[in-house]
């Protein structure tokens, strides 16, 4: 099966738009004149509550997702919500949030001003989301960096016109692109320009594209959850009901008793970070053994979740 | 933590780990998946690992 062109607009600049993706359908976003950052937003069209979330992205992909990752949505659901298919410039961002109204009050002087937080609220309010709703975006075709001293900055881009990244949606999702607002920075290179927007039925070749991923207990649906009511107001009491049920809890430590030989009593002492653990063996010989389990079986990067997991 | 100093003292010595539920399950489900006698086993093979690994693997 070859690619079925289901549609195709003009996004023109202050303006977004949500797009009702459905699993197996391509969303391609494609420079017109180039070097246009185009922010995005992702929610599950049949629960806006699960929406893509770039810190989990970032995690698991690093700063600069492109194509071959995933876009993950937020814990407890952790769903590959879309798989990035093409970039044909490879630079993307999920350090920045979306450009803000205060932004360019606060810095430039604006009292209104094209901005992305707007921009995606107004295009998410034909579905009925509010301005709260607007979750941190993905920036395509943004070039940033981080420097040394730990701050992130923004650089000029460089991509063409044709240029596009492609996204296949592995769940139905609303899809909200949105031209950046930011026309006195270096984001799109200090102008706005249009974007092309096109949707097909993903090919054979397309779906097969997409790597297999475990599907695990710890991906939680809404029917998991002891609250599954979506709150509908805005002030917060407490629920004088309410008796907390936390994980594991109490964590109550065991002993494990472990005999050193004189040959492994001189290993712990070459090894014991006596820097953090002082004289505290029983400290020091935990710490080698959990640095050992990473070492020896993590296959993703410390703290990131894996997507070689043997978990059962 | 109070001696930042190494130890001296490199003779045979039990040390008593204390480990929470969630720290032995992961234990256990290794000396499990390595077919090792025990938790104690585990302990010791971490430690012969980790010494016999080059200086810049360990983090």
């Amino acid at each position: 099966m070859t690619r079925k062109l289901i549609s195709e607009r003009i996004l023109e600049p202050g303006t977004g738009k949500g797009i009702e993706l459905l699993r197996g359908q391509v969303l391609r976003i494609e420079q017109v004149e180039g070097n246009q950052c185009v922010d995005f937003n992702a929610f599950n069209l049949h629960d806006y509550k699960e929406f893509m979330h770039c810190g989990r992205t970032r995690t698991v992909h690093g700063f600069r997702p492109t194509a071959g990752h995933f876009l993950w949505s937020a814990p407890p659901r952790e769903n590959a919500m879309l798989y990035f298919l093409a970039d044909t410039v490879g630079r993307n961002d999920v350090l920045f949030p979306r450009c803000s109204a205060f932004l360019y009050e606060s810095a430039y002087g604006f009292h209104d001003h094209t901005n992305c937080h707007d921009i995606q609220a107004e295009a998410q309010r034909e579905y009925g989301l509010t301005p709260d709703d607007v979750h941190d975006s993905f920036n395509f075709f943004m070039w940033t960096e981080v420097q040394q001293d730990g701050t992130v900055a923004i650089t000029r881009q460089n991509s063409r016109p044709g240029d596009h990244v492609e996204l296949l949606a592995l769940m139905d999702v609303l899809a909200v692109p949105n031209v950046c607002g930011a026309d006195v920075m270096r984001t799109s290179n200090y102008g706005l320009k249009p974007v092309k927007l096109t949707v097909w039925e993903a090919s054979d070749a397309d779906l097969a594209a997409v790597p297999a991923l475990p599907r695990l207990r710890s991906q939680r649906t809404p029917d998991q959850f002891r609250n599954a009511t979506i709150k509908a107001t805005r002030e917060l009491r407490a629920d004088p009901d309410y008796r907390p049920e936390f994980t594991n809890v109490p964590l109550r430590e065991q002993p494990v008793e472990v005999s050193l030989s004189a040959d492994e009593a001189a290993m712990l002492d070459r090894l014991a970070r006596r820097d953090l653990y002082g004289g505290d063996d029983a400290q020091a010989l935990r710490d080698i053994l959990f640095a050992w389990w990473e070492a020896r079986f993590l296959t993703a990067a410390n703290g990131a979740p894996s997507m070689e997991t043997d978990a059962v | 933590m109070s001696d930042p100093s190494p130890r001296p003292d490199p003779s045979p010595r039990k040390v008593t780990l204390r480990l929470n539920p969630q720290q032995l399950d992961l234990v256990d489900r290794t000396v499990a998946r390595l077919g090792l006698a025990d938790r104690p086993a585990l302990v010791r093979l971490a430690l012969a690992e980790t010494d016999a690994a080059p200086a810049e693997a360990r983090k």
